[in-house]
C-alpha cells in the first residue's frame, strides 16, 4: 500500500512530542516529509527548538521549520505554563537538536512540500492553525494539494480553555475557521475524543517497560504532562490530545465519528473558538469534517505501547 | 414531605401540557398555585388557549392562567412566521381532541400574577418556567426584592452538547436570549434541565402503547399527545424516542433522585453569529466563575417513563 505523504504542523508540547513519536513509529505508513512548527504551547522559538530535540530523539531527519509566533488576527493567548512548563516541554532530558538545518520558513516549507508532492498530502495540524490558515488564504491554488486535515482540536461537548473553547482553536480562531471553511475533509479530533484518549499511570508503567530510549521519553513526557490533568483537570489518566490525530491515520477502526458540518465561531463574547459542531444537521450545509466522539481506549492504548517499542 | 409551592411559566405545546399534567398529578409534592403563559411554542393568544383547553381538560379551572409576554424583550419574534408549526402544529398543540376553554385568563397580565403570587406566598415559591424565559426576566427587571422569595427556578432551557434550533442553540433561550441572561445572572437558584438530559428523556412507542393501554382518559389523551409530537422526533431530529423536554422540570422537582447533575457556572451568549442563544456551561470549571446553575446531565430513562406512565394514569383515578 503506498504511504500517506504526511505533514505534522505542531508546537511541542508533551502531546505533541507524542504525536511525533507515534508517526516516526510507523515508517511504512507515513511519508513524513515535513515538520512545521507554530507558537501555542510555548513561544514559537521554543516549540521550533523542541521540535528538533524530540525528532533528535527519535533519530528521524526530517525538515523542521519556524512558523507564526503570533496568530493571525489576535494577540497570543499565553498562560500554558501550567500545562506544559517554562520550556514549554519540562520533564524529561532530551537532546540538543542535531538536525540537518533547514533554512526556511514555515509557510516557505509548507509551499515547497505540497508544490514537490505528486499526490495530495495529509496535514496533521496539533497547535493553532496559524501555519494553516497564512497558507490557504496567501496560497489558495495549494488547496488541491491538500488530501485531508487530520486536527486535534475543538470539541462540542465542552472546552479546556474556556467553557466553550479548546486551547488550540481558541489560540488563533480565525486560523481555524480558515482551515474549517477551506473545503478540504477535515478530521476533528476534539476534546469529545480525546478526554477519552488517556493512558493511566499503571499503563504508563507499562509503556515505560518497554525499556526502549523512545517509550522511555514519553513516560516521562506523561509523568510530567499528566500532573496538570490529575490534580487540575481531575481526569482518570493523562489525556493524549495530540496523539489521536496520528492515530486516526493509523488505525481508523479503533475511533467512532459523525460526519458533520463544523464551523468555529470568532465573535461571540462566551463563545469565541468555539468549534460550533451541526450534529444534527439543522443547517443543511456541506458536512465538511469527520467530528471524532468514541475511541476504543483500550485498543489505542495498546497501539500506543506496541508502536512506540518500534522506536529506537 | 412538604408541598413545593410552584408556578409555572410555559408555552404549551406539547411537552409544556404534559409537564402541566404531570404537576397536577403529583398533589402530595408540588402546589401549583398559578400558571403564567409565554410566546413560544406558538403565538401568545394560541399558547394561552392551549394552556386553558388543557388545564379545562384535567378540570382544574381553578388555577389562575394569566397572559404574558407575546415578543422577546429585545429581539423580533420568531413565532409569528409559523416557524414552529412542523413541531407543535398550527394551533401549537395539534393532535387530539380537545375541550375549548371553559375558563378565562384572570384580568391581569403574567407580570401582575407572578407579583401577586409571590408576594402573598408565606413560603418561598418556585418557578418551573418550560418556555422562553421573558417572564421571568421582566418579573427580576421590576421587583428584583422579589428574588429573594424565590426558593429556586426549575427550568426546560439549553444545553451543551448541541442545539435544536441552530446547531448550538436550544429553541427557549434561542428565541429570547437576552431574558435568559438576566435570569441566569439573577443569583436565583437554577436547576437547568437543557438537551443534554431531555434528549435522554424520551418515551418510546412500546412504552407510549403501555400509555395508552391504562386506557383513562388522560392517559389516552397523553399518548395522542405524544402520537403527534414524536413525528418531528422520529422523523426529523432521528431520536430514538418522543423526547417530553418540559416535563423534566416537573419530574425534576417531584424525583431528583433520578436526575444527575454538575453544579457550574452558566453563561448566555448573546452576540455570537453562530452561537447566540447558546448555554455556555463550565462543568469542567476552567473559567472559575461563580456556579449559577445546577445542569442536568443524566437521567434513569426507564425510571423516567415508568413514573410519567403512573404519573399520567393517576390523573385518571
Amino acid at each position: 500500500m503506498a504511504k500517506i505523504p504526511l505533514i505534522i504542523d505542531c508546537d511541542p508540547g508533551h502531546d505533541d512530542a507524542i504525536a511525533l513519536m507515534l508517526a516516526a513509529s510507523a515508517s511504512e505508513v507515513f511519508d513524513l516529509r515535513a515538520v512545521t512548527t507554530v507558537g501555542g504551547a510555548q513561544s514559537v522559538d521554543k516549540t521550533y527548538y523542541n521540535a528538533r530535540r524530540v525528532l533528535t530523539a527519535i533519530g528521524l531527519d526530517v525538515p523542521v521549520a519556524r512558523g507564526a509566533a503570533q496568530p493571525m488576527v489576535r494577540k497570543a493567548l499565553g498562560g500554558t505554563e501550567i500545562v506544559h512548563g517554562e520550556s514549554g516541554l519540562d520533564g524529561p532530558k532530551l537532546p540538543e537538536p542535531d538536525l540537518t538545518p533547514c533554512d526556511l520558513t514555515a509557510f516557505e516549507l509548507l509551499c515547497k512540500t505540497l508544490e514537490e508532492a505528486e499526490e495530495p498530502v495529509t496535514i496533521c495540524p496539533t497547535g493553532p492553525m496559524t501555519n494553516i490558515g497564512i497558507l490557504l488564504a496567501v496560497r489558495p491554488d495549494l488547496k488541491g494539494k491538500i488530501r485531508e486535515f487530520s486536527i486535534m482540536g475543538g470539541g462540542f461537548y465542552m472546552g479546556n480553555w474556556t467553557a466553550a473553547a479548546e486551547f488550540n482553536i481558541l489560540a488563533d480562531p480565525e486560523a481555524a475557521k480558515i482551515l474549517f471553511d477551506s473545503g478540504i475533509p477535515v478530521i476533528m479530533s476534539g476534546l469529545d475524543v480525546t478526554k477519552k484518549a488517556y493512558v493511566t499511570r499503571e499503563e504508563n508503567e507499562v509503556l515505560r517497560a518497554n525499556g526502549n530510549r523512545c517509550s522511555v521519553l514519553a513516560a516521562e513526557l506523561i509523568d510530567y504532562f499528566s500532573r496538570y490533568h490529575y490534580e487540575v483537570e481531575h481526569l482518570p489518566g493523562c489525556t493524549l490530545h495530540d496523539p489521536c490525530a496520528i492515530a486516526y491515520l493509523l488505525a481508523p477502526e479503533i475511533f467512532t465519528g459523525k460526519q458533520c458540518h463544523v464551523e468555529v465561531d470568532v465573535n461571540g463574547q462566551y463563545t469565541l473558538g468555539k468549534t460550533v459542531v451541526d450534529w444534527f444537521d439543522h443547517t443543511h450545509l456541506p458536512k465538511n469534517a469527520l467530528v471524532l466522539y468514541e475511541v476504543d481506549r483500550p485498543a489505542f492504548v495498546e497501539l500506543l505501547i506496541r508502536q512506540l517499542a518500534k522506536l529506537r | 414531605m412538604p408541598k413545593i409551592p410552584i408556578i409555572m411559566d410555559c408555552d404549551p405545546g406539547h411537552d409544556d401540557a404534559i409537564a402541566l399534567l404531570w404537576a397536577l398529578s403529583e398533589p402530595e409534592k408540588l402546589d401549583l398555585k398559578a400558571v403564567t403563559i409565554v410566546a413560544g411554542n406558538q403565538t401568545l393568544a394560541n399558547t394561552t388557549r392551549n394552556a386553558l383547553r388543557v388545564l379545562t381538560f384535567a378540570g382544574r379551572t381553578d388555577i389562575p392562567v394569566a397572559m404574558g409576554a407575546d415578543r422577546p424583550l429585545m429581539r423580533p419574534s420568531i413565532f409569528e412566521q409559523g416557524a414552529t408549526e412542523m413541531v407543535h402544529g398550527q394551533s401549537g398543540l395539534d393532535g387530539p381532541a380537545m375541550p375549548e376553554p371553559g375558563f378565562e385568563p384572570v384580568p391581569m397580565r403574567a407580570l401582575d400574577l407572578l407579583i401577586k403570587t409571590i408576594e402573598e406566598s408565606e413560603e418561598k415559591i418556585t418557578l418551573v418556567p418550560t418556555g422562553p424565559l421573558t417572564n421571568v426576566a421582566a418579573l427580576f427587571l421590576v421587583r428584583p426584592d422579589l428574588k429573594a422569595k424565590i426558593e429556586r427556578i426549575s427550568l426546560m432551557g439549553g444545553g451543551s452538547y448541541t442545539g435544536n434550533w441552530t446547531p448550538a442553540a436550544e429553541y427557549n433561550i434561542y428565541v429570547d436570549p437576552e431574558a435568559a441572561s438576566i435570569v441566569f445572572q439573577s443569583g436565583v437558584p437554577i436547576v437547568m434541565a437543557g438537551l443534554d438530559v431531555t434528549h435522554q428523556a424520551y418515551i418510546t412507542r412500546e412504552e407510549n402503547e403501555e400509555l395508552r393501554q391504562k386506557g383513562g382518559r388522560c392517559a389516552v389523551f397523553t399518548a395522542e399527545l405524544i402520537d403527534f409530537f414524536s413525528r418531528y422526533h422520529y422523523e426529523v431530529e432521528k431520536l430514538p424516542g418522543c423526547t417530553i423536554h418540559d416535563a423534566c422540570a416537573v419530574a425534576y422537582l417531584c424525583h431528583p433522585e433520578i436526575f444527575t447533575g454538575v453544579d457550574c457556572h452558566v453563561d448566555i451568549e448573546l452576540e455570537g453569529s453562530l452561537t447566540a442563544g447558546t448555554t455556555v456551561c463550565d462543568p469542567g470549571n476552567y473559567e472559575g466563575k461563580n456556579h449559577n446553575a445546577t445542569v442536568l446531565y443524566g437521567v434513569d430513562r426507564e425510571r423516567f417513563a415508568e413514573l410519567f406512565i403512573e404519573a399520567m394514569s393517576r390523573l385518571d383515578q
